[in-house]
């Protein structure tokens, strides 16, 4: 359950909360998933869970299973709104309903299998995409390219390649992206 | 998909956005250039991305976990 790393997170410990937002990111995103024509959700999702960990401290628990994470559903939507509203950017449509949040464990089997297919990775894709871990949003392409004595575009299809020949190898070995991705 | 829009839905997979003046995270200017197909695709390809970023990490952490990190520190 992951009201458990609470006492943590509102005491100030970042790691705790990390570990909280790797349990239930896969999941807020794809709450957000009716917000992807009119927002960019990667930063609303990051601007979401800031809202998230500065309120921590003085959050209350209702009695209720993943408080935290229903808490945070409801700042994503906001956070989405709020930014469609900027941008004057056309609603969702109607129709599509509300994405039940859950929180997810680790999965050491896909862990086996992705750490395998990256080692199959030709030289320049698999430079591109651990530039990219490394990195770990930190810095923008240009810099990571550069870094690679790579140009941009280069860069940018190099990492193309890698995710796409990742997804192949996974799929080759059962593991399918999309199954895995389904909320 | 175009090459030129494949190359604009890369740079919307990173987890990487500036800040904008007020302090709030900024979209991907990228992101602006594609049309309601091209979005979607950036936003399932994230997605799929994430999930293996967490799998490759050994805290299980994506790289947007370690970009709100990042900023968490910074502003420590």
């Amino acid at each position: 359950m992951s009201d458990a790393l609470l006492e943590q997170i509102a005491a100030g410990d970042s790691r705790a909360f990390g570990q909280w937002v790797a349990g239930c990111e896969q999941s807020l995103r794809a709450s957000l998933r009716k917000f992807a024509s009119s927002v960019d959700t990667e930063a609303v999702l990051q601007e979401a869970l800031l809202r998230v960990w500065q309120v921590a401290p003085r959050f209350q628990l209702d009695g209720r299973p993943d408080a935290l994470l229903r808490f945070a559903q409801v700042a994503a939507r906001n956070v989405a709104l709020s930014e469609m509203r900027r941008l004057g950017s056309k609603p969702p449509a109607e129709e599509l309903p509300e994405v039940a949040v859950a929180f997810a464990s680790p999965d050491p089997l896909l862990r086996a299998a992705v750490v395998e297919c990256k080692d199959k990775l030709p030289g320049k894709p698999r430079l591109a995409l651990e530039q990219r871990l490394e990195s770990a949003g930190g810095d923008d392409d240009h810099v990571l390219a550069e870094r690679v004595n790579m140009k941009l575009n280069t860069f940018l299809q190099n990492f193309t390649r890698a995710r796409k020949l990742l997804a192949e190898c996974l799929k080759q070995r059962g593991v399918d992206l999309d199954a895995e991705l389904s909320p | 998909m175009t090459p030129e829009e494949e190359l604009l839905v890369e740079q919307v997979v990173t987890a990487h956005r500036q800040r904008r003046g007020d302090g709030s995270i900024a979209s991907s200017p990228a992101w602006h250039d594609l049309d309601e197909a091209g979005r979607l695709v950036a936003f399932d390809e994230t997605a799929r991305q994430r999930r293996l970023e967490a799998a490759l990490d050994s805290d299980g952490f994506s790289s947007t976990v370690r970009a709100l990190l990042g900023r968490i520190q910074l502003a420590e």
